[in-house]
């Protein structure tokens, strides 16, 4: 049925559909809601998206919507141990899967659930949306479980060189750091200052739920209506994030070097806002760049035995991001040679240009990729959850069309515009052999 | 809601070869799962690491194409096909969208049935794996685990693991004569399985496949016997120092002495799931939830397939200043689970949850396929899929108390930790 003739339910307002996908919002509130319905499986995806991510932090809190995140766990008023209805326990005792992740824009919480169970993942995220505990005495133990997965990346050459070029290429912006935060960050920010984050972020006026799969529309929004409901807009506005990077004047360089084994190269350029225009063509770029063997610098670093794997970090962000090419070097090759290919790849595409036929073929690559990211409730949800972040949920349902619209001349003018020596941050992770 | 044996149709037409398609409202997209036995267990007793190389070779080229043609063809349409291998099987993996499965379905045979095998690709890739066993060398989980392996199994075990530095020289080892021999040894229709879900048609499917491989020679090959069990459990504690980690792997465990398909196991299966098997789980419970000691801290069975009497094994990570705290904390639960048992509530929910679970496994076409294939290996019937659930729900609660006192001994537990200690 058109959505045109299917889109009136009480309490809401329809905005908008794309791709199957309707927006809603609820009236009481401004919650946005999303909606899909797919009879393929019994199983359903609830997610709630918040609007808030590391960008939203500053010295001294660095880390606190991931804390936070893991705080939203320990309990809220229906949901608890006190009642014997601990959210782990109630919806992993269903076979749901459960969990939240936090990056750069936003906070996500979501549960794949047996259909019919989906008014239970409905129910407790409304509660935990306004009545988290956030205790001081669940903040502490926290602490140390969040500090400890701040230990497992730091295990990590790989993350370890990756903050440190993001670090390093933003100096003004919150994307300077990671979302886990800075350790001493981690270890002091004060239960009083998570609370207040909450208070200011988690509101309805400043989520996107989306539900996707086995379910009646009309149930499922009068479900979330019901629990969602309860809760009023913010009373003050959601604070902006004013600060931008001011323009970078020159080259930078990080070399971080630690025991280990192996070295690696990272090459990052500054990138365009998600939503830019440009950013299609970066991700053409990225394909054409290192994805299957067939692709240039797979060609130049893999065949000739100098990298083990070549990683694009090419991922959209609400704000100017980073198009970075990583390559993990095999025993004995020098991060310069790596480096100089990297570079005079891109100066070849600059002078050269690239093909019709690479073009073609990265867009095949990537029409696969879309048809894929609709294979289940969860992959929908989990895509139209970055686009939500970067501040457009349709980025995810137009995105095919604007891919096919890259051509050849607008590769040449995205590595002219922004793979500039002086916007680039070059990042070595060197190998100390280990101490006797 | 229909039973998983109602949705696929399975084909056996071909000897040595059979099919499992279920077609899913998935639109577009086509996932494939296939096996053959063809692991390290099969390989000569001299190198245990042919068979890996045999499958990454795979893509490097056949006696048609080079490994570019190879690649053209697939990037072209946006598919993929990747190759693996484990201790008894080479896998094949394939995604791609509908249209494209002719292309697909005939490339895969053509990679399986006619790889080149160049001297060249072989050296680049012999340079590649080593790169990355060298960075395995400072993997903390990686070394504990490998060590666990090697204290609780003998080294002609389908469980046992070499070192790294072993790893590194079988691999350089190989010739690319090994990787014929290899080849013709083990690849050809006799234990090949196929499983396929997403927007396909069984007939269609059964007929390009059959179409592409019924040429294939057979080959009479199957899972070695097990020459030697695991060695009798004893209470040990190895200490492996990494430099400049942060945070320290931790493995805690014993052999058990049965396979999956020991009448026990089942028992066995949910006491350890109840022990550390999820987040609502105890181990999570306390020494995360409650004490903040870690990260992540779960338990498992494992290497219990094909015949192999396998081992429960817990695995966490700390931070060195706290892990002896957390070791302690582990083992108290370890106690509380051996000494107290289970209770019915817990027995109630994990019953639940794996009921639960089956359902939301059905979420993707890769879930369902894998889920297909991983059942056929083991030489069940589709029913089995349907009936799993049952027979978790018939285990009784004396079952899993008496499995966890007659598998588990808290005096001999062997225990492995690594990082900068």
């Amino acid at each position: 049925m058109s959505p045109k003739n299917n889109n009136k339910f009480t309490g809401y307002d329809f905005v908008k559909e794309s791709a199957g996908i309707e927006e809603y919002t609820l009236v009481k509130n401004s919650l946005r809601v999303l909606v899909l319905e797919d009879h393929s499986a019994p199983v359903a995806t609830f997610m709630v998206t918040y609007h808030v991510g590391s960008r939203n932090e500053a010295i001294g809190y660095t880390g606190s919507t991931h804390l936070l995140e893991h705080l939203m766990f320990k309990g809220s008023r229906n949901f608890n141990k006190e009642k014997n209805t601990a959210i782990w326990t109630e919806l992993q005792n269903i076979g749901a899967q459960i969990n939240a992740t936090t990056w750069n824009d936003r906070t996500n919480y979501f549960e794949v659930v047996p259909s019919e169970h989906l008014d239970k993942a409905i129910a407790i995220e409304a509660d935990r949306m306004r009545y988290a505990f956030l205790k001081d005495e669940d903040r502490q133990p926290e602490m140390t479980v969040v500090r400890n997965e701040f230990e497992r990346g730091e295990n990590s050459p790989f993350d370890v060189l990756d903050k440190n070029i993001w670090a390093t290429a933003y100096q003004a912006h919150p994307y300077h750091h990671s979302t886990i935060g800075w350790r001493s960050d981690i270890e002091n920010v004060s239960t009083e200052r998570l609370k207040n984050f909450y208070d200011t972020y988690y509101w309805p006026n400043n989520a996107t739920v989306t539900v996707i799969g086995d379910f009646n529309k009309k149930d499922a929004l009068g479900s979330i209506n019901k629990y969602f409901s309860e809760h009023s807009k913010s009373s003050e506005p959601i604070p902006p994030v004013y600060t931008d990077e001011p323009e970078q004047e020159g080259p930078r360089r990080i070399i971080v070097k630690r025991t280990g084994q192996t070295g690696i190269v990272g090459v990052a350029h500054k990138a365009p806002k998600g939503l830019h225009e440009d950013t299609y063509a970066f991700q053409v770029l990225a394909k054409i760049l290192a994805d299957g063997k067939t692709s240039r610098l797979n060609k130049l670093i893999i065949d000739e035995g100098l990298a083990t794997s070549i990683f694009m970090y090419d991922f959209p962000f609400l704000d100017n991001g980073l198009f970075i090419t990583y390559a993990f070097l095999t025993p004995g090759t020098d991060h310069k040679k790596i480096e100089e290919i990297i570079i005079k790849e891109y100066n070849n595409i600059l002078e050269n240009g690239v093909s019709d036929d690479e073009i073609k073929r990265a867009q095949a690559q990537i029409r696969a990729m879309v048809a894929f990211s609709r294979d289940g409730t969860y992959a929908v949800a989990s895509a139209l959850n970055e686009a939500i972040a970067i501040g457009d949920w349709t980025f995810y349902t137009n995105f095919m069309d604007n891919i096919n619209k890259v051509k050849v001349e607008k590769i040449k003018e995205v590595i002219k515009k922004y793979f500039t020596e002086d916007q680039s941050t070059t990042g070595w992770f060197i190998a100390k052999e280990p101490k006797d | 809601m229909s039973t998983f044996s109602s949705q696929v149709t399975t084909n056996d037409d071909i000897e040595g070869v059979k099919t499992y398609v279920m077609p899913t409202g998935a639109k577009d997209v086509v996932t494939i799962s296939g096996s053959m036995l063809g692991g390290s267990v099969h390989c000569a007793k001299t190198n245990s690491k042919t068979a890996a190389l045999v499958t990454s070779m795979l893509d490097k080229g056949t006696e048609k194409k080079d490994k570019y043609e190879i690649s053209e063809t697939l990037e072209s349409v946006g598919a993929e096909l990747s190759f693996s291998s484990t201790r008894y099987h080479t896998h094949f993996t394939g995604f791609c969208l509908k249209n494209n499965l002719g292309t697909v379905i005939s490339l895969l045979s053509e990679q399986l049935m006619m790889p080149s095998f160049s001297s060249r690709e072989l050296s680049t890739l012999q340079s590649r794996i080593c790169g990355n066993l060298e960075r395995d060398k400072e993997n903390t989980k990686t070394l504990a685990m490998i060590h666990f392996l090697r204290t609780l199994f003998p080294s002609n075990h389908p469980n046992y693991r070499e070192t790294v530095d072993d790893s590194i020289s079988l691999v350089n080892k190989i010739t690319k004569e090994d990787l014929f021999v290899f080849h013709k040894q083990q690849y050809g229709l006799g234990s090949i399985k196929i499983a396929a879900a997403g927007d396909l048609n069984p007939e269609d499917f059964n007929g390009r496949m059959h179409e592409s491989i019924r040429d294939w020679s057979s080959k009479k090959t199957e899972i070695p016997r097990l020459v030697e069990k695991a060695r009798e459990p004893k209470e040990g504690n190895q200490i492996i120092k990494v430099q400049d980690k942060t945070s320290a792997d931790l493995f805690i465990g014993q052999s058990i002495g049965i396979d999956r398909e020991h009448k026990d196991y089942y028992a066995l299966m949910l006491g350890v799931y109840i022990l550390g098997g999820n987040f609502s789980a105890r181990l999570m419970q306390t020494v995360r939830d409650k004490q903040g000691l870690t990260y992540g801290i779960g338990s498992s069975i494992s290497g219990v397939s094909f015949g192999a009497d396998g081992y429960w094994s817990i695995w966490g990570t700390f931070s060195p200043d706290i892990i002896k705290k957390g070791v302690a904390s582990t083992k108290e639960q370890i106690d509380l689970w051996f000494n107290k048992g289970v209770t019915e509530d817990e027995l109630s929910a994990k019953k639940t949850t794996i009921s639960g679970s089956y359902k939301v496994s059905m979420d993707s076409t890769a879930g369902l396929a894998a889920k297909i294939l991983s059942n056929a290996e083991q030489g069940r019937n589709l029913s089995y899929l349907d009936e799993y659930p049952k027979i978790i729900k018939s285990v009784s609660l004396s079952e899993v108390n008496r499995a966890i006192k007659k598998y588990v001994n808290p005096n001999k537990l062997y225990m492995v930790s690594a990082g900068t200690l």
